[in-house]
């Protein structure tokens, strides 16, 4: 058992070896680590090939990481990573301002992002999770708003992994981390996790949604919701993430949506629709014959005064009462529908 | 509940003909650490080391590895489970591959961590996730832990290994742990498993046995414990009195001694007066018997299944607790679909049936938002519709229409009645 001896003399130790430049000593070992959380052997080495100075070591370190990553990398490539989380990044989620021009300018521009690990001690660290919103942040960006017309409904499109993992990675917390340094790629970035936390770290699936705001600007709108089950500690990362994609249509649209009570309602019932698909099995939103897993035929469990009333019923009647649909030529007009939605599981692929 | 019958039956009598006698204090401790640092070498190491000095059977790397799937109250759990003792203990180890399957152990009671050893190698020192380590630790109630530093032969300067000591310590301080006085073990488990450089495998290996058997605490054996007799049926004798039944659970009992009978809103004194097994009288109940007992001066209709006997103020019947629940998946028989707060199911506490409404812990961010999805480990508050006795580490399960849904543990009381 170490006791206070010894602890009395490591401390001695430190204050001996602080000046000398022999050989790293322990307080620039311990405080390379604080910095950048490199394991003690590499830190030591890093100290060793840069006589004792802090700035050359970090330097050092910053170029090893490519070395030690890849190496960590190419060691643990063979694992099994079953755990992590999924991670969702919304930038626009369509029209939210209370002016009528805000009302229908937003777009809608939106990622979810698998990332994954070998265990959840891992996925629950906060470096991970650091990582998982820069990754799902810097998706948002590279995809380029598909062009497609109001009837197309495939509004969450898949991102080719590769492509991510080249992309420079984005911080999604600070956009002027990467200022001045080198652009660290994304696949870069899951290196340098892997050499800190040593487990394996992979990229299993990415989509994004990236849209113009539908014309004509004033009648139709597009809207998206998110709900993320099983989270640790940020509410936009958990087990199970769910992205739902509506679109609005009202002759008086700009009206409806210039009202907060309005958009107050919209929120709740999209968010509703959000943990609905996360809630229970959904894997379409209509369904020709009678079939559980298509959300529309579902009880709105996550609805308040649903009342067993399906998906479908609500949202007829939603838009009902919230003033959505008005007879144009003697033919009612406008409503609200589920369009598109992701609903991922770590670790589930179907 | 099974497992305390075992081990009170083999300590009335049978512990002679087990080798592993239960007479020694037992002890369940689990590894924990990073996956390439060593957990695994380490346990098939202390197997090793023991198994010479006859107080194991030596389980190799592969075996331990393998972290089989197994039931415990229904529930899958991904454990592997060792056995082994030293002089002075007799140990239960178990070795998990998550937090998920730690906790869901601690919840089942399938074997709770009493304490634990966490494996942290030289080479790389703490990581990032041994926070994470820590706090799993906390989690499931392990108070005291011993740090194994692994891998010491691949570190050339010898003043990192200080180095690593002392960040330990600081983190286990940071976690509420004894960073000052936490035994920490320096060695190669690898050594120690292939039988060289006995200074840092074998000894370290037994000099780590060692603090465990010094540092880590004996939880108090339910024998030891104050009275607790859960009530199962309630008779009236002509001639006698009222008898109570049911299966003690812990502490010991004797005839004449005063008893309080408490919970479903009863909280009431007497004595017991004759105490019967099987048919025999006996002068002394104690935990594990499954007895018939006379209280004095008591009407039938006061006393009733789901209360139960005790020492007097041993435990307080409650109204609201916080709890560690982890939902059954549907696989595993449970439900289908999520649950939101103020869901109402029956908890069932020793042999009591109590509604309760389900609430998020107050402060929890989104509470009117946030769901239960089956597979899920949650805290949650449990109101109970009417008291009970209970105190945190009391296990209780989750009905719904005749079907176990979940399982829990008590963590904080919180409304005593």
């Amino acid at each position: 058992m170490f006791s206070t001896t010894a602890r009395q003399r490591a401390a001695a130790l430190l204050h001996a070896r602080a000046y000398s430049t022999a050989k790293p000593s322990i307080k620039l070992v311990a405080e390379l680590r604080k910095r950048t959380e490199v394991s003690i052997a590499k830190a030591h080495e890093a100290l060793a090939a840069t006589s004792n100075d802090i700035p050359a070591a970090l330097a050092w370190l910053e170029k090893d990481l490519q070395v030690t990553g890849l190496a960590k990398a190419a060691k643990v490539q063979d694992r099994a990573t079953g755990q992590g989380l999924v991670g969702v990044s919304v930038l626009s989620r369509g029209p939210e301002g209370a002016a009528p021009a805000d009302a229908v300018r937003g777009g809608l521009r939106a990622a979810i992002v698998e990332l994954n690990c070998e265990t959840d001690f891992v996925a629950r660290n906060e470096l991970f999770a650091r990582l998982l919103a820069d990754i799902a942040h810097t998706a948002t960006f590279i995809t380029d708003p598909a062009p497609g017309s109001n009837a197309d409904p495939k509004l969450i499109r898949p991102v080719p992994t590769d492509a991510l993992l080249d992309a420079p990675l984005l911080s999604a917390s600070d956009p002027n981390t990467t200022a001045g340094k080198a652009l660290a790629t994304v696949a870069s970035a899951i290196r340098d996790l892997t050499a800190k936390v040593g487990e394996k770290i992979s990229l299993s699936r990415a989509a994004a949604v990236a849209r113009e705001p539908p014309v004509p600007l004033s009648t139709r709108a597009l809207r998206l919701a998110h709900y993320l089950h099983g989270s640790v500690g940020r509410p936009t990362q958990g087990r199970i993430g769910g992205l739902v994609a509506t679109s609005l249509a009202a002759p008086t649209l700009v009206e409806l949506l210039g009202r907060e009570a309005f958009r107050a309602d919209l929120d709740k019932l999209e968010r509703a629709l959000a943990r609905q698909v996360v809630g229970f099995e959904t894997s379409a939103i209509r369904a020709a014959e009678k079939d559980e897993t298509a959300l529309y035929q579902q009880p709105f469990m996550m609805y308040p005064g649903a009342n067993g009333e399906t998906v479908e019923a609500v949202l007829r009647r939603w838009a009902q009462e919230h003033g959505l649909v008005s007879e144009v030529e003697g033919k009612p007009q406008g409503g609200i529908e589920v369009l598109d939605f992701a609903r991922w599981t770590v670790g589930v692929y179907n | 509940m099974d497992a305390n019958s075992d081990v009170t039956a083999a300590r009335r009598g049978y512990a002679d003909v087990s080798k592993y006698s239960r007479a020694k204090p037992h002890l369940n401790i689990g590894t924990i650490g990073h996956v390439d640092h060593g957990k695994t070498t380490l346990t098939a190491a202390i197997t090793k080391v023991l198994a010479e000095e006859g107080g194991a059977k030596f389980t190799d790397y592969a075996e331990i590895d393998k972290a089989p799937e197994e039931k415990a109250r229904g529930i899958t759990i991904n454990s592997a489970h060792i056995e082994y003792e030293s002089s002075a203990r007799h140990y239960g180890h178990i070795d998990c591959p998550g937090h998920a399957d730690y906790i869901k152990n601690m919840i089942t009671g399938a074997a709770q961590m009493d304490g634990a050893i966490v494996v942290v190698s030289a080479t790389d020192g703490q990581m990032p996730q041994t926070r994470e380590h820590l706090l799993l630790a906390r989690q499931v109630g392990v108070k005291k832990l011993v740090v194994f530093i692994n891998k010491v032969d691949m570190i050339q300067d010898t003043e990192m290994l200080e180095l690593v000591d002392m960040e330990m310590r600081d983190l286990l301080s940071t976690y509420n742990f004894d960073g000052e006085n936490t035994p920490i073990i320096m060695g190669s488990a690898l050594a120690a498993l292939e039988g060289r450089d006995e200074e840092i495998g074998k000894k370290k290996v037994l000099e780590l046995v060692q603090a465990c058997d010094e540092w880590l605490d004996i939880p108090t054996r339910d024998l030891d414990k104050p009275f607790l007799l859960p009530i199962e049926d309630v008779f009236s004798i002509a001639g006698r009195g009222t008898v109570v039944t049911g299966r003690a659970e812990r502490g010991t009992i004797n005839k004449g001694d005063e008893v309080e009978i408490i919970g479903l809103g009863t909280k009431i004194k007497t004595t017991l007066t004759g105490i019967e097994s099987f048919h025999k009288e006996l002068d002394r109940g104690e935990a594990g018997d499954n007895m018939g007992a006379l209280i004095r001066g008591i009407k039938r209709e006061e006393v009733k299944r789901g209360q139960v006997m005790i020492a007097p103020g041993s435990i307080k019947a409650v109204k609201s607790f916080q709890a560690q629940i982890y939902v059954l998946t549907k696989d595993e028989g449970g439900r289908y679909t999520p649950f939101m707060a103020s869901y109402q199911p029956q908890v069932f506490i020793r042999t009591a049936d109590i509604s309760t409404s389900l609430q998020w812990p107050e402060g929890t961010p989104d509470a009117q938002d946030k769901m239960v999805m089956p597979g899920d480990n949650v805290e949650m508050v449990c109101n109970l519709f009417h008291d009970v006795a209970a105190e945190p580490g009391t296990r209780f399960t989750i009905r719904e229409g005749g079907r176990t849904i979940g399982t829990g543990i008590v963590t904080k009381i919180l409304e005593y009645a």
